[in-house]
């Protein structure tokens, strides 16, 4: 287990996953649509889901692997609640675009 | 620990109801088991309990004081759903065991001593409030205020979860006694700091403070306005139990290098809520910026980590989420009555029914700080303290723009009192007066003796 | 200690049981309970009072219990009595007593009498919490509730939407001054550790303290006091403050709440005594105040408007006399003003019934020969006011007066200047209403008539008070002692007395004070009664007299000042934070400037969600930035 850390050493994950992360936040930032954005935030989640189990190598701590199945299953609901709400919104102005959503403002 | 569980099952019961046919009973049977599970955690005060399930919970009188308000908040508020929700009662089992859920999240959120009940916590109140704030399925209003909740709410959780592992990265531990240790030890890593950095921001847009804080006006406005209430209240109370166990109590080392980052917030906090609040004509908006002001009085008791701070941020809780469950009961009631959200609805309020016009005007004075009422004790006690900790400047800011919120808190009172335009007569369903006057008579009991509500 | 409890309850016993029963209960019920709770409060007082002017009673000062304990934070709810507490107790129970009976007749057919009654008493309890307390926070609970409840009785007439102005009015003016007694009152926290009156005294004798320091807590104390005792410049709440009943000017708006201010001065004059800086801020302030309602006062036409202005000149005065140091004086005028003052409104008020409401001074006229009884009293208060010997305005006034020409010339002869006015105008005021001939309709003349023996009773109890206030401190050469004087040595220790003058100057200050108040008099009589002159009609003043009629335009330049751009700031971060930017007007708006790079950052920003996400980050990225570099 401890030998991948040996030959791509942590550093590196945690640079990918930082990387991974900006782009979804720059996705979730940019984009207008809806669903594209949830995928933005699910990026941003699986990368730090790939930091926890390299982190959890690299403590010899399983814990945070455990961890991300919570986080699985918590974005799991997350997605499927987001979903729903997408559907009514569709269901009421036919849009998926996030600039139609001005109805509340000062 | 014996009341997040039963609180869980009490949910889940709720969501079955339906199946077994007890469609009516659901709403009586809530209270009447919260009550039971309020009595249980009462219990627990002043007991000394070992850490429940490897250490992921703690239960202490902090958690348990905690735990009691907002058991008190769920209360008030489901019994206000039961006059709420006449026009679809076929969904009733699904709204109760949703709020039931809220307020398992919010327990978790002020017991847990691990990052991992944290982030459940967090997550399970916050879903649960996103699909409440869209209920009013056919109101697109009611749909975007779920949407925009969902999508800047899952935004703020990928910021904190990456918190989270980069704390976990540096210190090797979910355990927040584990993470103390590691906070107060020599050099902790970059990445830790980082860590607390984006756990803070996360936290700071629960909370609503700014300029964390636009969803707030939006989502509060669009929700159906009892959801309004939950959210101003119970989740913006378990929150800052969160908050403060998070960075008065494990991370108070490393803390102590954001000081300033956090008396910025709540300075901008203060005065942007406010200065929002004096414009807006919909008493509901209004509220919500006035719930953003008060999250800034809230966040004093970041800055000082004492053992004075526990007790001034739930005298503060005490205060601010009773006042508002007042004020939001009555304001139901009367938009119920004359559809309308704004300052004009409630023309002539002390006219047509001057009972509920004086527990609103009770609610407002208690939220805008005047004495004998626990809105008063609540921001004494929190500047009294500050100017203590050396914010004496900030202090001074929070008293001026304290004064300034009079403006608008007054605003409704004047309206109330003001002649009515018409003679329609206004008789409110009696639970809104019940569960505002309820309200009204803690305020007023924790005005008159704070002690009471003080966590020892 | 349980007569102090009953003292204090009693008001709010009656409140309860007005303000929760009162519908149910008949109107002379509600009406005579609420008068008795007063009354039992007033027997109380009486024999605590009189238990001090005997020496029989000991300062009592006892922490009822412990409000709070948690740390360090400890505050108690203690109660203070002594010879000063004691006679404030006198005014507010013996007048709040009479105004009390006095509303029983004036409001009696009022839909809402119970309300009333209930209010009344309400304020009653918070007075007298405000003046028995024995630490800061005690007095401004009380100072609160007090002006709570002036808010709640300035605009009970809810249905009147200027009168809720006016109760907002005050409401406002008042929290401003609240708020330098909130920055005062920490301030003595954070640097003495304590509220309490005793022990702060201790802590000023044994600590050194920074002189800035006593400045600016005596400063920001004085602020409050200026808030409650409507000083320039916040003191246009006051005549705003008369569309309230008149019972309600009459006790809150001249006898009682207003004089807290005084009464916080005089609590704290160790306090102050050390801040001569602040003294001598009080004394410029309160003269300056005394002038100017005075000059107002001249040209006003409404009955109340001139007695409201005429209170606001006389809180000048006692302040001035706070701010020379004699502190003994000025509450020797709050005492005798309080007699005078609620008689002179009181009785505004029996004209104003019987003339069915009407209240300005120009269609009045001739009232005496319906009015002997309302007439006689408010005659007699007006003489007191104007400071004729031996009325009891005369001592109070020409002790203030002496004391400051010993301080100041320049004050002294502002401070006299003031009374001088005073004199005109008040009786300007009674010749005008009480003399010449009925200005106003036949109908209203059909309706004239003497008021009700409720009403007159404690007219003339207050005019006998006001004819006879002036004993309690006689100057030293006529009685052997300056009774008053000796009675609160225990409260100011360091009083000083008329011995350091020289008899002579004494009697000439005397005789110019009198001659003053007599060429006023005299010359209000040529003008109204000789010549028969009648105010000019709205619109026919010009320059510097239509600059006073309209009080100088002060609210005027507030609203210029202060509400406008105020009301401007919050628009402007409303338009351009809320509106602009959210909306994205501000990027449609770049958008017309330039077309080609409008699209991009429309197509950034042009949502909402969009741009609250991004200020999310960019916040992020700026806290990040502070930490790390």
């Amino acid at each position: 287990m401890l030998a991948i850390l040996d030959v791509v050493s942590i550093k590196y994950y945690l640079i990918l996953s930082a990387f991974l992360f900006t782009i979804g936040v720059f996705g979730v930032l940019f984009r207008r649509n809806a669903i594209t954005i949830f995928m933005c935030v699910e990026l941003m989640l699986n990368s730090v889901n790939l930091l926890l189990v390299a982190f959890s190598t690299y403590h010899h701590d399983a814990s945070g692997q455990v961890f991300v199945f919570f986080v699985m299953a918590v974005a799991a609901a997350e997605v499927a609640v987001g979903l729903a709400i997408l559907v009514t919104i569709f269901r009421n102005i036919h849009s998926v675009d996030i600039d139609d959503l001005k109805a509340l403002k000062n | 620990m014996k009341t997040l569980t039963y609180t869980s099952l009490l949910g889940i019961f709720c969501m079955l109801a339906e199946i077994l046919n007890l469609r009516k009973f659901i709403i009586p049977i809530a209270l009447v088991a919260l009550c039971v599970i309020g009595g249980l955690t009462y219990c627990d005060l002043n007991v000394h309990f070992e850490p429940f399930f490897s250490d992921m919970l703690r239960v202490d009188n902090f958690s348990t004081s905690f735990s009691l308000l907002l058991i008190v908040i769920a209360i008030l508020l489901i019994a206000l759903s039961y006059d709420f929700y006449t026009a679809q009662k076929d969904k009733i089992s699904d709204y109760i065991s949703i709020i039931i859920f809220t307020l398992c999240g919010a327990l978790a959120l002020v017991s847990f001593s691990n990052m991992t009940m944290f982030f459940i916590g967090l997550e399970v109140m916050s879903i649960s409030f996103y699909i409440l704030a869209g209920t009013n399925k056919r109101e697109v209003r009611s749909n975007e205020a779920a949407m925009k909740y969902f999508l800047m709410g899952s935004f703020a959780s990928g910021i904190l979860l990456m918190g989270i592992t980069l704390i976990y990265g540096a210190s090797g531990s979910f355990n927040l006694a584990t993470i103390a240790v590691y906070a107060s030890g020599q050099n902790p890593d970059i990445t830790f700091y980082i860590g607390i950095i984006l756990v803070l921001v996360a936290l700071l847009f629960k909370v609503s403070a700014v300029p964390f804080h636009f969803w707030a006006p939006d989502v509060y406005e669009g929700s159906p306005m009892l959801i309004t209430a939950l959210m101003a209240t119970l989740g913006k109370v378990a929150s800052f139990a969160a908050f403060y166990k998070l960075f008065a109590v494990c991370f108070v080392d490393a803390g102590s290098h954001f000081k300033l980052v956090i008396a910025i917030v709540v300075a901008l906090t203060i005065l942007v809520g406010n200065l929002s609040a004096i414009r807006q004509d919909s008493f509901k908006r209004m509220l919500a910026f006035s719930g953003v002001t008060n999250a800034g009085f809230m966040l004093f008791a970041i800055l000082l980590p004492n053992e004075n701070g526990g007790s001034a941020l739930f005298f503060y809780a005490v205060a601010y989420a009773l006042s508002s469950i007042a004020a939001f009961a009555i304001a139901i009631a009367v938009s119920k009555f004359s559809g309308s959200e704004k300052f004009d609805a409630f023309k002539g309020l002390a006219h047509k029914h001057p009972f509920s016009a004086i527990l609103l005007t009770f609610a407002m004075i208690s939220i805008a700080g005047i004495p004998p009422f626990a809105g008063f004790f609540a921001k004494y006690f929190i500047l009294s303290s500050a100017i203590k900790g050396g914010y004496f400047w900030l202090a001074v800011f929070a008293i001026i723009n304290s004064v300034v919120a009079f403006y608008y808190y007054f605003k409704v009172i004047i309206m109330m009192f003001s002649k009515p335009e018409n003679e329609d007569s206004f008789s409110p369903n009696f639970v809104y007066i019940t569960v505002a006057s309820i309200a009204v008579l803690i305020t007023i009991i924790a005005g008159f003796a704070p002690g009471v509500f003080f966590i020892h | 200690m349980v007569n102090l409890y009953v003292l204090i309850l009693a008001p709010l016993v009656g409140f309860l049981i007005n303000g929760l029963m009162g519908k149910s209960l008949p109107k002379s019920v509600s009406g005579i309970i609420s008068s008795f709770a007063v009354f039992v409060s007033f027997v109380i007082s009486s024999i605590y009072f009189f238990g001090f002017v005997g020496g029989t009673q000991a300062p009592i000062d006892a922490n009822v219990f412990d409000w709070i304990t948690a740390g360090e934070t400890k505050i108690s709810f203690g109660l203070l009595l002594d010879q000063l507490s004691g006679l404030w107790l006198m005014i507010i129970t013996g007048i709040g007593f009479l105004i009390h009976v006095y509303s029983i007749g004036y409001m009696h057919d009022d839909e809402n009498f119970s309300r009333f009654f209930a209010y009344l008493n309400l304020f009653i309890f918070f007075m007298l919490l405000l003046v028995l307390g024995n630490n800061f926070l005690v007095m401004f609970i009380g100072w609160e509730g007090v002006g709570l409840c002036s808010y709640l009785l300035i605009g009970f007439w809810f249905k009147n939407q200027p009168y809720n102005d006016a109760a907002k009015k005050a409401f406002i003016m008042n929290r401003i001054g609240d708020l330098g007694f909130l920055i005062g009152m920490f301030l003595i926290l954070f640097y003495f550790k304590t509220l309490n009156y005793g022990q702060l005294k201790e802590a000023l004798a044994s600590t050194q303290t920074s002189h800035g320091l006593l400045i600016a807590i005596t400063m920001c104390l004085f602020v409050g006091a200026m808030g409650k005792s409507a000083q320039l410049p916040l003191y246009t709440w006051l005549p705003d403050a008369m569309a309230g009943p008149t019972p309600v000017s009459a006790l809150i708006h001249a006898a009682t709440m207003v004089t807290a201010g005084i009464f916080l001065i005089a609590r704290a004059n160790f306090l102050f005594s050390m801040a001569p800086e602040t003294l001598s801020f009080i004394a410029g302030v309160g003269a300056v105040t005394a002038l100017f309602a005075a000059t107002i006062g001249v040209l006003q036409n409404d009955i109340k408007k001139v007695l409201a202005y005429s209170t606001v000149s006389q809180l000048g005065l006692m302040f001035l006399a706070m701010g020379v140091g004699a502190y003994t004086s000025g509450v020797f005028h709050v005492t005798t003003h309080a007699f005078f003052k609620a008689c002179l409104f009181l009785g505004s008020g029996s004209v104003i019934h019987a003339m069915g409401g009407e209240q300005d001074i120009r269609n009045m006229g001739g009232l005496k020969k319906w009015m002997s009884i309302t007439f006689i009293t408010f005659l007699l208060s007006s003489i007191a006011i104007a400071g004729v010997p031996p009325f009891s305005g005369f001592f109070s006034k020409d002790e203030i007066l002496a004391h400051v020409f010993e301080a100041n010339k320049v004050l002294w002869v502002i401070g006299s200047l003031a009374s001088f006015l005073t004199a005109f105008y008040m009786f300007r005021l009674v010749i005008l209403t009480f003399f010449g001939s009925f200005r106003g309709t036949h109908e209203q003349e059909h309706h004239l008539h003497e008021s009700p023996a409720t009403i007159t009773i404690p007219l003339v109890i207050l005019a006998v008070l006001a004819v006879l206030g002036g004993l309690m401190g006689l100057p030293e050469f006529i009685s052997h002692t300056h009774w008053l004087n000796s009675f609160l040595a225990p409260i100011f220790p360091h009083a000083e007395g008329h011995e350091h003058m020289a008899i002579s100057t004494e009697f000439a200050l005397m005789g110019l004070a009198t001659a003053l108040a007599v060429i006023g008099i005299g010359i209000a009589y040529s003008l109204y009664v000789s010549k028969q002159q009648l105010p000019a009609k709205e619109g026919e003043l010009k320059g510097f007299a239509a600059l006073v009629y309209d009080k100088y335009r002060v609210d005027e330049l507030y609203n210029a000042v202060f509400v406008k751009p105020i009301s401007a700031l919050s628009s402007t971060l409303y338009t351009i934070v809320d509106k602009a930017l959210i909306d994205g007007q501000l990027v449609e708006g770049t958008a017309g400037l330039s077309m080609q790079l409008g699209k991009r950052i429309r197509s950034l920003q042009s949502g909402n969600i969009g741009f609250y996400l991004l200020v999310m980050v960019v916040a992020i990225s700026l806290i990040l930035t502070y930490v790390f570099i």
